[in-house]
C-alpha cells in the first residue's frame, strides 16, 4: 500500500504532461482512426460510415506504393549514411584541440533552421539549370555540363538523401559525444598500456561502448526518416512524377487536395503501425545487440 | 515498474476516451450563438469587428479597407492573410470546419465546390451590386445558377519576351502560328539561347492555350462533356499532348531538368536574361518593370488552328459572405463597397489587379495591353480549374505528375491521358 501511494505520488508529476500528449496525440490518433471508418470530405461535418472501403482502396493505389518505396529507401539510406559519418566526426570533435568548441557548433548548426528552410536554400544551390550555384561550380572549376539535379529521378532522390544527410549529421555527432564523454578514460590507458593501437581503443573500446547511443539514434534516424516531409516536399515537391514523393505527402495531398480525407486517415493509420512495427523491431533488435557486446 | 506502466495505460486510455467523447458532443451540437441576438437588437452605430480572410496581403488590401472605414466608422477589420493556394485553402478549411471562419472569405476556383457544397457561403445572387458583375466571370463562382461571391477583377497571361534577347538571335516577325513559334524557340536555341522555361510544377500553360486552341475552339462545352461521361479526357488532350512531345521536347525546347525550376526561379532567370521567354501575368509587372534594362512584352502561344488564340486567364477571386456571420449587414456592407467607383478604383491602387467591373475603365500595363483586349475582354482565356466542375485539385496534381513523367520519357501521351482518365473515375466514384 505504503508502495502504491509512492508511485501515486510519481503519477500526479506526470499528470500535466500526460493531458498535453494525450490532447495532442492520443486524441488525433482515435480520431483518424475513426474518420478512417467514413468518407469525411474535410469540409462538411455531414460523412457518413464506409466501413473498411478506404483501406481497401489504398493498397491499389499507385502514388502510396511510390510513397512507400521512396520512404523506406530515404529511412534506409540516410540512417546508415549519417551513422556512418556521424560516429568518425564524434570521434575528431572529442579530440582535444583549439577550435574544438568553434566545430562543434558549426557542425550541429544545420540542425537548428527549420527544414524547410534549409531544403528552399538547397533547392537553390541545386538548381537544375546552368546558372544554379552548384552547377557553376562544375562549369568553373570542373569544366563540367549543367546535372538535372532535381528533375532526374535517380539524382533527385540522390539530392534529397543528401541534404537530410549534411542536415542531420552534426546533431547526431554532438549525441554520440556526449556518449563518448561518458566512457571512463581508464579503459583507454589500460588498453593504450597493454599497447593497442588507437584503431585498436576504436575498435574494441568506443564502438562497443556507444551502442547504447547508436540505438537511439537509429531509432531516431528511422522514425524521422519514414516520416519525412519537408526536405523533399520543398527540394523537388515530390517530382519528377511520384518520384520523391514520401508517404506523408501522399497524405496530405490525398487528404487536403483532393479532400478524400477518410482515404488520407485510413493511410495515416496503416503509416502509423508499420513505423510503430519497424521502431519496436528495430530497438529491441538493437538492445539485443547492446546486450551481447556488453 | 510493470505496475506504473500498466497505470500509466488505464490513465491514457481514460482521459483520451473522455476527451474524444468531449469533440465528438462539440460537433454534433448546435451553435447557441449569444451574439446573434446581441448585433440584432442594438443601436446603429455599434462598434463591429469585420474579420476577413484573403490571399491578397495586408498592404494590398489597405487603401480598400481604409476606404471602408472612412465611410463606415463604426466598423473595423480584423484582418488575416494566408498565401495562395495551398496554403489559404487549407486555413479556410479548418477555420470553416471549427467554426471559427472569418466574416468575408474568399472563394477560389481550387475551393468553389467544397465551400459552396458544405453551405459556407451566403446566396449574393439577389443584392443590386452584385449587376457591377461581369456576367463572364459568374460562373466560376456559382452552382446552379445562383452566385455565392463576387468579384470585381479578372486575370489573363501570356508568354513574357525579352525583346533584346529576340533581336539578338535575328527574330523580326513575332510568331502567330505554332510553327512559327516552334521556330522562334529553334531560332533561339541555335543562337545559345534557352528559349522558355514553364513551370512544370504546376499545369504547364503551353498546353493550356493549345488545348483551347484544338480542343475547345471546335467545341466550347469540351470539358463539360467530360465531366458528363460523354467525352473522355483522352478524346480531348491527347492531340494537345502528342503536339507538346513532338515539338517542344522531341525538339529539346523544352528539356526535362525544368522540372526542378520553380515559379520564382524562372522569373529570377529571366530578369537576368537567361531565357527568352516565360509565362506570366499582372504580378510578374512589378518585378519585370523593376529590372533595369529590361526590354520585354508579352506574346500569346499560338495553337496549330489558325485565328483561336487563346490566353490563360481567369475571373478573380470572389469575396464571399460567411453563412454563419454574425455580422451579416455589415459583410455586406464592405462586398457592396467593393463594387462602387470608390472601392473599384482603391482596389486597384492596392492590389494592382486587372478590373474588369463594369462601367470602370481598367487600366493595364503596355505590355499585357493585346493580351486584355484580345483574350479577357473576348473570354479567349483558359484555365482549367476553373473550367472543371470538380476535383480540382486531384485533376491538377494527376496533370502535374503526367507532364513531368512524359517530359522525362517515363511514359507517352497515351499513358498520360490514360491516367488522368483514370484519376477521374476514381475520384467520381470515391
Amino acid at each position: 500500500m505504503v508502495k502504491f501511494l509512492r508511485y501515486l505520488q510519481y503519477e500526479v508529476f506526470l499528470l500535466p504532461i500526460l493531458i498535453i500528449y494525450t490532447l495532442f496525440t492520443i486524441v488525433p490518433l482515435i480520431r483518424s482512426f475513426e474518420l478512417s471508418l467514413t468518407d469525411f470530405n474535410g469540409y462538411s461535418t455531414d460523412y457518413h460510415f464506409v466501413g473498411l472501403k478506404n483501406y481497401i482502396k489504398l493498397f491499389s493505389d499507385d502514388a502510396i506504393v511510390s510513397g512507400i518505396s521512396f520512404t523506406l529507401t530515404f529511412a534506409l539510406c540516410s540512417t546508415a549514411l549519417i551513422t556512418v559519418l556521424a560516429i568518425p566526426l564524434a570521434i575528431l570533435l572529442d579530440q582535444n584541440f583549439f577550435t574544438k568548441h568553434i566545430h562543434r557548433a558549426l557542425f550541429f548548426f544545420p540542425s537548428i533552421p527549420s527544414g524547410l528552410l534549409l531544403a528552399f536554400i538547397w533547392g537553390f544551390i541545386l538548381s537544375p539549370v546552368a546558372s544554379g550555384v552548384f552547377n557553376t561550380i562544375l562549369r568553373e572549376v570542373f569544366g563540367l555540363g549543367a546535372q538535372p539535379w532535381l528533375s532526374d529521378p535517380l539524382l533527385a532522390k540522390l539530392s534529397t538523401i543528401i541534404v537530410a544527410v549534411w542536415a542531420q549529421t552534426g546533431w547526431h555527432a554532438v549525441l554520440y559525444l556526449a556518449f563518448l564523454q561518458s566512457i571512463p578514460k581508464d579503459y583507454f590507458e589500460a588498453a593504450a598500456i597493454d599497447g593497442a593501437s588507437r584503431l585498436q581503443q576504436i575498435r574494441y573500446i568506443t564502438l562497443p561502448l556507444l551502442a547504447p547511443a547508436m540505438t537511439v539514434s537509429v531509432m531516431l534516424l528511422l522514425t524521422g526518416g519514414l516520416k519525412v516531409f519537408e526536405i523533399p516536399f520543398a527540394l523537388t515537391k515530390g517530382g519528377p512524377g511520384f518520384e520523391t514523393h514520401t508517404i506523408t505527402q501522399v497524405i496530405v495531398l490525398r487528404g487536403i487536395s483532393e479532400t478524400q480525407f477518410g482515404l488520407a486517415s485510413a493511410m495515416s493509420v496503416v503509416f502509423f503501425l508499420i513505423v510503430l512495427v519497424i521502431a519496436c523491431f528495430q530497438v529491441t533488435m538493437m538492445q539485443k545487440r547492446e546486450e551481447r557486446i556488453q | 515498474m510493470r505496475k506504473t506502466g500498466f497505470l500509466l495505460l488505464i490513465l491514457i486510455v481514460a482521459v483520451s476516451l473522455a476527451l474524444s467523447a468531449c469533440g465528438n458532443a462539440s460537433n454534433g451540437g448546435k451553435q447557441t450563438g449569444a451574439g446573434d441576438q446581441a448585433s440584432g437588437e442594438s443601436g446603429k452605430q455599434e462598434k463591429v469587428k469585420l474579420s476577413i480572410l484573403a490571399w491578397n496581403n495586408e498592404t494590398e488590401m489597405k487603401p480598400v479597407m481604409d476606404g471602408f472605414m472612412k465611410k463606415y466608422p463604426n466598423i473595423s477589420f480584423d484582418f488575416q492573410f494566408a498565401p495562395p493556394v495551398k496554403d489559404y485553402i487549407a486555413k479556410l478549411q479548418t477555420m470553416l470546419l471549427s467554426d471559427s471562419a472569418p466574416d468575408i472569405f474568399i472563394i477560389a476556383a481550387e475551393n468553389r465546390n467544397e465551400v459552396i457544397d458544405s453551405g459556407h457561403a451566403l446566396d449574393l445572387t439577389d443584392y443590386p451590386f452584385m449587376d457591377v458583375m461581369l456576367d463572364s466571370n459568374k460562373p466560376m463562382l456559382s452552382k446552379n445558377g445562383r452566385t455565392y461571391a463576387f468579384t470585381n477583377n479578372g486575370w489573363v497571361g501570356g508568354w513574357f519576351y525579352n525583346k533584346d534577347l529576340f533581336a539578338k538571335a535575328g527574330i523580326t516577325k513575332l510568331p502567330t502560328t505554332w510553327d512559327e513559334f516552334v521556330e522562334v524557340c529553334l531560332k533561339l536555341k541555335e543562337a545559345g539561347i534557352t528559349p522558355l522555361y514553364d513551370n512544370m510544377q504546376d499545369l504547364t500553360q503551353i498546353h493550356s492555350s493549345l488545348y483551347g486552341n484544338m480542343t475547345l475552339s471546335k467545341d466550347p462545352n469540351f470539358d463539360e462533356k467530360i465531366f458528363s461521361g460523354e467525352k473522355t479526357f483522352a478524346d480531348g488532350w491527347l492531340e494537345v499532348f502528342k503536339l507538346w512531345k513532338k515539338d517542344m521536347i522531341d525538339k529539346k525546347i523544352i528539356t526535362p531538368d525544368m522540372i526542378g525550376l520553380t515559379g520564382d526561379q524562372i522569373e529570377s532567370e529571366f530578369t537576368l536574361g537567361n531565357v527568352a521567354m516565360f509565362f506570366g501575368g499582372p504580378w510578374s509587372i512589378a518585378k519585370l518593370s523593376a529590372t533595369p534594362n529590361l526590354n520585354f512584352s508579352m506574346i500569346p502561344v499560338p495553337g496549330p488552328v489558325p485565328g483561336e488564340t487563346y490566353y490563360v486567364g481567369a475571373p478573380g477571386v470572389g469575396f464571399a459572405v460567411n453563412s454563419k456571420t454574425k455580422h451579416k449587414e455589415e459583410a455586406l456592407k464592405f462586398i457592396e463597397y467593393l463594387s462602387t467607383q470608390e472601392g473599384l478604383e482603391l482596389f486597384y491602387q492596392g492590389t494592382g489587379s486587372i478590373m474588369t467591373a463594369k462601367g470602370f475603365e481598367a487600366k493595364v500595363h503596355p505590355s499585357m495591353q493585346q493580351a486584355y483586349e484580345e483574350g479577357l475582354m473576348k473570354g479567349k482565356i483558359y484555365l482549367p480549374m476553373v473550367s472543371w466542375p470538380r476535383h480540382q485539385e486531384a485533376l491538377r496534381n494527376q496533370f502535374v505528375i503526367v507532364t513531368q513523367d512524359m517530359a522525362v520519357g517515363k511514359i507517352t501521351p497515351e499513358e498520360a491521358v490514360a491516367a488522368i482518365d483514370k484519376k477521374l473515375k476514381e475520384m467520381e466514384n470515391k
